[in-house]
């Protein structure tokens, strides 16, 4: 009994750890799609609008924006003593609406108002370098310019709504709520909520799949209700400024740059145009290319350390047979003879005690079979070093971002254990077992039939 | 079974055995001459040291002579490889030990089964023939009972019923009785002094219990690894059917004589 519980263990790990280097390689392919999925995904915004110009006020957007938004990614803001947000917030006044509206060459101002809630969660973060909790906001508050004409020309909105309707000019006392804040409240269309201290109406549930979770618990509403609310009346965070063409971008990037010199000096505004924001997305996929280096390395490493211990396993195994076999051959020794002398031939002894190491051997895999279905991403998780596409500087989770951590999150598969792995861990069982007995079988065949004639 | 038939089922020319320990030599068996007719049931006597159980393991094919013939039903076996060797204890000779030797997790009818086993014999047919045996052994209604659920008597029965499956030329018992009491080692004498009137088996034994051996019809003793003497037994009187007591008329069943009332 303890001998099946001894091989059966070893059995087990022998099935946990290509579940395991399967779920890690998995890993790896889903980190590598989901940066390359964001790539395309800014790649494709950044394209589309290449006459915009995007004012933003470093309160701007922590963690959210509408669609063109670009600074997904904050690069500072956090430490790993707990995250915490001392930015001081700064607003635009609408009236800068108006100046920079003047200047020659652009097309429309579209101002948002984007600002947290006041209500705010614990959350915890799984990384591979371990837990991290920190306090956010609940969901940001995006106020929009509801202009029929931005709506119609320009992404001011989220476009994919799942429930209800957009938003549209006109809407007051409405909003539209992101399907992860709708699930958290348990709340739909046709609700009415209440967004610090003002009751609202929920008109559409939008869902931004695709962009990482953080930035998708929002609501949506028009700007002068957001301004009120929020208690930010004639204030903006971010101006979305649309060229008549892609010429004059430049001129207007200087203009706005001489024109608010001091602000954007102070870090208080910050100007992104096309050009620049192509550039971030290079530095970005530097950054993705590393990251995924890393997570390949480890997964080497993974490989060569499964590799070792899949010998250890499978040499454990045929040992664990081989000694229980060599045990079961002296035991029986009298029963040997007996056979022999009542005229077994040596092949027919032989055969025998094989067939016993491989029975005991395909017991245990089924046995070690249950165990890994249970156990994998436990075993493998004890005896597999984690995929870690951070590398193994600390600091490489700083640079990495909020983003990156949260896409890599969903990206963490767990080992299974496959029909495919079921299968080769029977076959590896009968072949440790046969290769166990192998010996013990052979020295079954050679007792001597006068064995049987010892008195106990 | 008549005395003008008197072909040699088992016999032996100068046999010797030296068991080498370490650098003394340890002359088991010497020169040993033997026959055994078809249809004879006879006894090895002799004290421990004697040579007994290794004529038995040599006239069984168990163990190779040094030097000497060993011809069993026409077949001289002191030279065949164990490849061939193994096929001769199957089919020409029947072991019955004195620990019984019956497989433990097997029923009476599967330990009479297990000599047939690779064999030409179908399935349903050694099965059959085991219950037979059982039957003749007096077991029947035992068949599907394991080892331990029989008394050591009952369990010397179905190694007698084993040893006769493939039914050989020749059964070699070693110490049948040893491990038996009184009562039991009776039945089992009896019983294979029936086998060998009713059905004509030839049947050796090796015992030191003379009680045992003068059931037989010849007792040979051995002494330093030769025949030393050689006597009549009880079991030629009764094979004529006479009580060797009184010199009435019995029968091959009767347990006692109906006119002395002594035990037979």
């Amino acid at each position: 009994m303890l001998v099946i519980v001894a091989l059966s263990f070893s059995l087990a790990i022998m099935i946990s750890i290509p579940a395991g280097v399967i779920a890690n390689q998995e890993s790896t392919q889903n980190l590598t799609r989901n940066l390359n999925s964001t790539i395309i995904e800014t790649e494709q915004q950044i394209n589309q609008s290449t006459t915009l110009i995007e004012c933003t006020t470093s309160t701007g957007s922590m963690f959210s924006g509408p669609p063109s938004d670009m600074s997904g990614f904050p690069s500072s803001g956090m430490n790993r003593s707990g995250f915490s947000f001392t930015r001081e917030e700064f607003y635009m006044n609408e009236s800068v609406v108006g100046n920079i509206g003047s200047i020659a060459g652009v097309k429309d101002v579209v101002p948002f108002l984007v600002k947290s809630s006041s209500e705010t969660t614990q959350e915890t973060i799984t990384t591979p370098m371990g837990d991290f909790t920190m306090s956010r906001p609940l969901y940001t508050i995006t106020g929009v310019c509801l202009n029929s004409s931005f709506i119609d020309e320009y992404s001011v909105l989220p476009t994919n709504i799942t429930a209800g309707r957009n938003l549209r000019e006109g809407d007051s006392g409405v909003l539209l709520m992101s399907l992860n804040l709708s699930k958290y409240y348990g709340i739909g269309v046709g609700n009415e909520v209440d967004v610090n201290g003002t009751s609202f109406t929920v008109v559409g549930i939008y869902d931004q799949a695709g962009q990482n979770s953080m930035e998708t618990r929002g609501v949506y509403m028009n700007l002068t209700d957001a301004q009120t609310i929020t208690n930010e009346i004639g204030n903006v965070s971010r101006l979305d400024l649309y060229a008549e063409n892609v010429s004059v971008v430049d001129t207007i990037n200087t203009q706005i740059q001489s024109m608010y010199s001091n602000e954007i000096n102070a870090r208080e505004i910050s100007v992104s145009t096309y050009a620049d924001r192509l550039a971030n997305l290079q530095s970005q996929q530097t950054r993705y290319t590393e990251l995924l280096n890393n997570a390949e390395s480890t997964v080497a490493q993974t490989q060569s350390v499964a590799t070792q211990e899949i010998i250890v396993a499978l040499a454990a195994t045929s040992l664990i047979v081989l000694f229980v076999m060599l045990y079961t051959v002296r035991e029986r020794t009298k029963e040997i003879g007996t056979l022999k002398a009542i005229g077994f031939s040596n092949w027919s002894v032989m055969s025998q005690f094989m067939l016993e190491g491989v029975i005991l051997s395909l017991a245990a895999g089924v046995v070690g079979i249950g165990i890994a279905t249970v156990g994998a991403p436990i075993l493998s998780g004890v005896l597999l070093p984690a995929v870690n596409p951070f590398g193994s500087r600390s600091t490489g989770f700083q640079t990495g971002g909020l983003g990156t951590v949260a896409s890599l999150g969903s990206s963490t598969a767990s080992a299974v254990v496959t029909p495919t792995i079921m299968l080769l861990a029977l076959g590896a069982a009968v072949l440790l077992g046969a290769v166990g007995s192998l010996y013990p079988a052979w020295r079954a065949s050679r007792t001597r039939p006068a064995e049987a004639m010892r008195y106990e | 079974m008549s005395e003008a038939v008197t072909e040699a089922v088992l016999k032996t020319e100068k046999v010797t055995k030296v068991y080498t320990m370490g650098k003394r030599e340890v002359r088991a068996l010497s020169d040993l001459n033997l026959q055994v007719n078809r249809g004879e049931f006879v006894a090895i006597m002799g004290p421990s040291g004697s040579g007994k159980t290794t004529l038995l393991n040599v006239l069984g094919c168990l163990d190779k002579p040094t030097a000497g013939k060993v011809v069993l039903d026409g077949v001289d076996v002191s030279k065949l490889p164990e490849g061939e060797l193994y096929k001769i204890r199957r089919n020409k000779i029947g072991f019955i030990f004195q620990t019984f030797n019956l497989l433990p997790y097997l029923s009476a009818c599967e330990n009479v089964e297990l000599p047939m086993e690779n064999t030409k014999r179908p399935k349903n047919e050694r099965r059959q023939r085991a219950r037979e045996l059982l039957k003749l052994v007096g077991l029947s209604g035992r068949e599907d009972h394991r080892p331990q659920k029989l008394s050591a008597g009952e369990q010397q029965r179905v190694a007698i019923a084993r040893a006769m499956a493939n039914d050989p030329a020749i059964i070699l018992a070693d110490e049948p009785t040893g491990n038996l009491d009184t009562q039991n080692k009776h039945e089992v004498v009896r019983l294979l002094a029936n086998l060998n009137i009713n059905r004509g088996t030839t049947i050796v034994i090796v015992s030191h219990d003379s009680q045992v051996a003068s059931h037989t019809e010849r007792m040979l003793l051995l002494k330093d690894g030769r025949i030393a003497k050689e006597k009549q037994g009880l079991h030629l009187v009764k094979k004529k059917l006479m009580c060797p007591y009184c010199g009435s008329k019995i029968q091959p069943n009767d347990e006692k004589c109906p006119s002395c009332k002594k035990r037979l």
